[in-house]
């Protein structure tokens, strides 16, 4: 339903003039997120400054019957923060304050639109951080974190946002505002905060989020292996996890992704590896030193090439870097490409990476691979050219090929991305319809009349499919993953 | 109701067989929850059994309360009425366990003693320890969102649940999360369910992560002079980047109950890890606790089997406030008590800040209880804190909201979702928060 001009007035009068974005070229900012495969232009973007103008905006739209796009820092990967009916989006970024870090009890509460990376700088000095590290952090705000449940490198030792939510502030699609949880923990009564977060805007807006605070560790060791298979480096994976280690990360990259990067950015890997680990482990000095020889033993008997351990944080530094600016350098080896967010358990990453070889051979396209192995959660980039005829419709079909062959490995279909407008036709490949029914039941608790992000995070939405057009997909250069 | 008692009753034997449904007088009498004695009781062998049991209740508007071991069947507003105990003891298999992915999938009867011993030929373990809870089943412990000493390091069951089975109140078998350690496809479904107290659907499999036992570890018992004392080693330890596996505060019953050295109050701290960081943090905590008076005293590996004895009792309470103000709740609690003589055996998790307390029975005398209850409340709200009455006999809980007050937005919502899962009312009607 369109927006008609009473409306866009009586958001004004709500938001103000400075909290209304209304013309063409100022929409076009908000046609997509990072996933552009997926366009659709809200009809009008308003920036609330509080959650009593959000509270207001979302009564409005439900009176008049009028879709809700919620929109943080727009960094998102699954065509979540994208309007494809149209309608009213709301961007929480003027909503971005710090309203109180409180160190005794381990918390901090912010605004929605505060930047991920802001919170971690501002309780640093204290000693503290907020573990939640999508790769995003540095643009991606904490609001969009809890709507996706977003991870990051770090999460296999300290879990998804949710494991650091204590409480939230929402305004529900029935117009509510509701704190829940808070800092007394175990509070009894449905656990909402829990099924909140990662509701991807379709409950209502997020307006404030309790956020927990860890200390920080006392040390960080890193260690660079590289390996002359993929094999070897996913079986060295299994065995670190089999020996009882959580390290902080285990990220894996392939050849490709390794050649790409030493073009891009000389981030100084081994020329030759077929695939590199990167391994961080953080807490007690003595407890990560013990790890790291029986690591870097792992490595060995693994037949590791080459074992690099960083001797302080500009070595530390430069090992990330390859790793954090990865999907920034891919555009050196094409033009465009399709992204993977599946998981399978750890054990079966050697049976899935020859699967994928054999999917890309079928293919014919090139799939470079840089993920987040200690947890089993790949980010296979599929590579292509959109000029070359039927080449993107080989990568569409390659895509739904590896993601059925994760799920045939009792996997799932995203990790961290979330679902979106992008994978909520996958869901029932992992789902009964019992279990999807469930879950719209569950939706409509919060919103009753489907207006909060129609068409996302589920299949067979009335709305899906309707009212937005695909264009080429491709992720833009700087994407995050 | 549709039909005769006796054609219920062969209803429900058609579907779990004569064998596995009590309906002698006297059997189920010992079954009775809160003193409301069940029609019947079923033990249930398969996910369709119940199913078709849950089916049965809603056409016919039997009242169903879901049992795992029946150690927190008394937590809980008591029932009007028992129509059908439904007891999953039966569902006690370990359905898959893939050790190198440390992860489990295990039915909901078995319980934290038959997993534990399954897990550790494997040197892993399902870090969910409530304090004399090894019976326990874990459909039970994950209803009831119980949670014990390994929290401060691994977290709750709610974190470390990847997937769940459960059947609605209508019948249908419902799956919700996944099998993998990180996945965020659909809704976290598996969330609602922990802590839902059997109003939701009745869990019936359980898909859980697992950590491997540590290499080496050590445990310390630091005793203090004064709660202020003990609240400061635990403030000194969470301030810092030493990394214990469990960390709770005793009071002074608690350490009689458990047969430690007496004391104002104690800091019971374990380390998990290698053997050199279990040395080197081990000194630290011990000197961080000598700089604060601490008399230390190491503890053998079997002291956390055995704090079931600090909560026995005829009541018991938990509460929270701020994680923080732990020992100031303690000591409040002890304040009030002490007025009256009523003992207090009280265990606090330190990081959630949660404390479970039992109450000797002269709390029940000249409604001391109700009077405490509601003190305590009245300060813990103002800090958004809570108390829950876990365990207390029926005429208290004629007299109390065991559960306490709960913020009215919240409770809305909770109302619609009971609502739309469970409209006709059926499971554990009335129990849980609210009138839910």
């Amino acid at each position: 339903m369109s927006v008609e001009a009473g409306l866009i007035r009586a958001l004004t009068g709500i938001v103000g003039r400075a909290g209304v974005v209304a013309t063409l070229e100022g929409r076009l900012t908000y046609e997509c997120d990072m996933h552009t495969f997926y366009k659709g232009i809200p009809d009008v973007v308003v920036l609330p400054e509080s959650a009593e103008q959000a509270a207001a905006v979302v009564r409005l739209c439900r009176g008049a019957h009028v879709p809700i796009v919620p929109r943080g820092s727009g960094t998102g990967l699954i065509g979540g923060a994208m309007a494809p009916q149209g309608g009213v989006m709301v961007s929480m970024t003027r909503m971005n304050r710090i309203l109180e870090v409180d160190i005794a009890n381990r918390c901090a509460t912010v605004e929605p639109g505060l930047i991920n990376l802001w919170l971690s700088n501002a309780t640093r000095e204290r000693g503290y951080f907020f573990a939640p590290d999508p790769s995003s952090q540095m643009v991606s705000s904490i609001g969009g974190n809890v709507s996706t449940n977003a991870g990051g490198p770090h999460c296999l030792k300290y879990g998804i946002t949710v494991n650091h939510i204590l409480g939230l502030q929402m305004v529900t699609g029935a117009g509510e505002v509701v704190w829940v949880g808070g800092k007394a923990q175990d509070r009894p009564g449905y656990d909402l905060t829990g099924v909140m977060v990662g509701a991807e805007g379709t409950f209502g807006l997020v307006t404030a989020v309790m956020v927990r605070l860890l200390h920080l560790p006392e040390d960080v060791k890193t260690l660079l292996a590289s390996f002359s298979t993929i094999e070897d480096a996913s079986e060295t994976v299994s065995a670190i996890i089999a020996d009882g280690i959580v390290p902080a990360a285990l990220e894996m990259l392939d050849e490709v992704m390794i050649r790409a990067i030493e073009e891009g950015i000389h981030a100084g890997y081994p020329k030759g590896a077929s695939a590199v680990l990167l391994i961080e482990l953080d807490g007690p000095r003595a407890e990560i030193e013990a790890q790291a020889v029986r690591i870097e033993k792992i490595c060995r008997d693994h037949l590791a090439l080459e074992l690099r351990v960083a001797q302080n944080d500009a070595e530390r530094a430069l090992l990330w870097k390859g790793r954090k600016e990865a999907a920034g350098v891919i555009g050196r080896i094409t033009p465009s490409w399709l992204l993977q967010d599946a998981v399978v358990p750890r054990s079966k990453l050697p049976q899935v990476m020859r699967e994928m070889l054999a999917i890309s051979a079928r293919h014919r396209l090139v799939f470079a691979n840089v993920f987040h192995a200690g947890d089993g959660n790949l980010h296979p980039i599929i590579c292509y050219d959109d000029r070359v005829p039927g080449e993107l419709d080989r990568a569409k079909q390659a895509n739904e090929e590896l993601l059925h062959a994760c799920l045939q490995l009792g996997g799932s279909v995203t990790g961290e991305h979330g679902v979106g407008l992008d994978k909520a036709k996958n869901l029932p490949y992992q789902f009964a319809d019992a279990d999807l029914n469930f879950m719209a039941r569950l939706r409509r608790v919060f919103d009753p009349d489907g207006i909060m992000n129609p068409g996302k995070l589920l299949p067979d939405h009335p709305a899906c499919g309707e009212g937005f057009r695909p264009v080429a997909p491709t992720l833009p250069g700087g994407t995050w993953v | 109701m549709a039909v005769s008692a006796p054609a219920l009753r062969e209803a429900l034997a058609a579907i779990v067989g004569g064998d596995c449904l009590v309906s002698d007088p006297a059997l189920l009498a010992a079954l009775a929850v809160d003193g409301v004695t069940p029609r019947w009781a079923a033990r249930p062998g398969s996910v369709e059994e119940v199913s078709r049991l849950l089916a049965l209740a809603s056409a016919e508007g039997l009242h169903v309360i879901p049992r795992g071991s029946g150690s927190s069947l008394d937590c809980g507003m008591p029932p009007a009425r028992v129509d059908l105990l439904l007891d999953c003891g039966r569902l006690s298999a370990i359905l898959e366990h893939s050790p190198e992915d440390m992860v489990a999938t295990v039915q909901a009867g078995l319980s934290l003693a038959a997993l534990g011993a399954a897990l550790g030929r494997h040197r892993q373990r399902f870090p969910v320890d409530p304090v004399g809870g090894a019976s326990r089943s874990i459909g039970g412990v994950l209803a009831t969102s119980a949670t014990g000493p390994l929290r401060f390091r691994h977290g709750g069951g709610r974190d470390l649940l990847l997937g769940l089975r459960f059947v609605q109140a209508d019948g249908t078998s419902t799956w919700g999360g996944s099998k993998v350690v990180k996945s965020v496809t659909g809704y976290d479904v598996p969330k609602l369910l922990v802590g839902s107290f059997g109003t939701l659907g009745v869990i019936v499999e359980a898909t859980i992560r697992l950590h491997a036992m540590p290499p080496a570890s050590g445990a310390w018992l630091l005793s203090f002079a004064s709660h202020a004392s003990a609240a400061a080693f635990v403030a000194g330890v969470l301030d810092s980047t030493l990394q214990p596996e469990r960390m709770v505060v005793l009071n002074g019953p608690a350490l009689k109950a458990a047969a430690r050295p007496q004391a104002r109050a104690a800091v019971a701290i374990s380390v998990g890890s290698s053997a050199e960081a279990v040395e080197s943090q081990g000194g630290d905590l011990r000197r961080l606790g000598a700089g604060l008076g601490a008399t230390v005293s190491a503890i053998p590996d079997d002291f956390w089997l055995e704090l079931g004895a600090v909560l026995a009792g005829p009541v018991r309470l938990r509460l929270a406030g701020e994680p923080s103000k732990l020992c100031f709740w303690l000591a409040e609690m002890e304040h009030l008590a002490g007025e009256a003589s009523v003992s207090v055996s009280a265990l606090g998790e330190a990081g959630s800040g949660a404390v479970r307390a039992a109450l000797g029975r002269a709390a029940l005398d000249g409604g001391w209880l109700l009077r405490a209850v509601a003190s305590l409340r009245e300060g813990l709200s103002a800090e958004g804190g809570y108390l829950v009455v876990e365990r207390a006999p029926r005429e208290v809980k004629d007299e109390v909201d065991v559960w306490g007050p709960i913020s009215p937005d919240s409770l809305e919502i909770m109302k619609r979702i009971k609502r739309q899962f469970d409209p006709s009312g059926i499971l554990s009607p009335g129990r849980f928060v609210g009138g839910l």
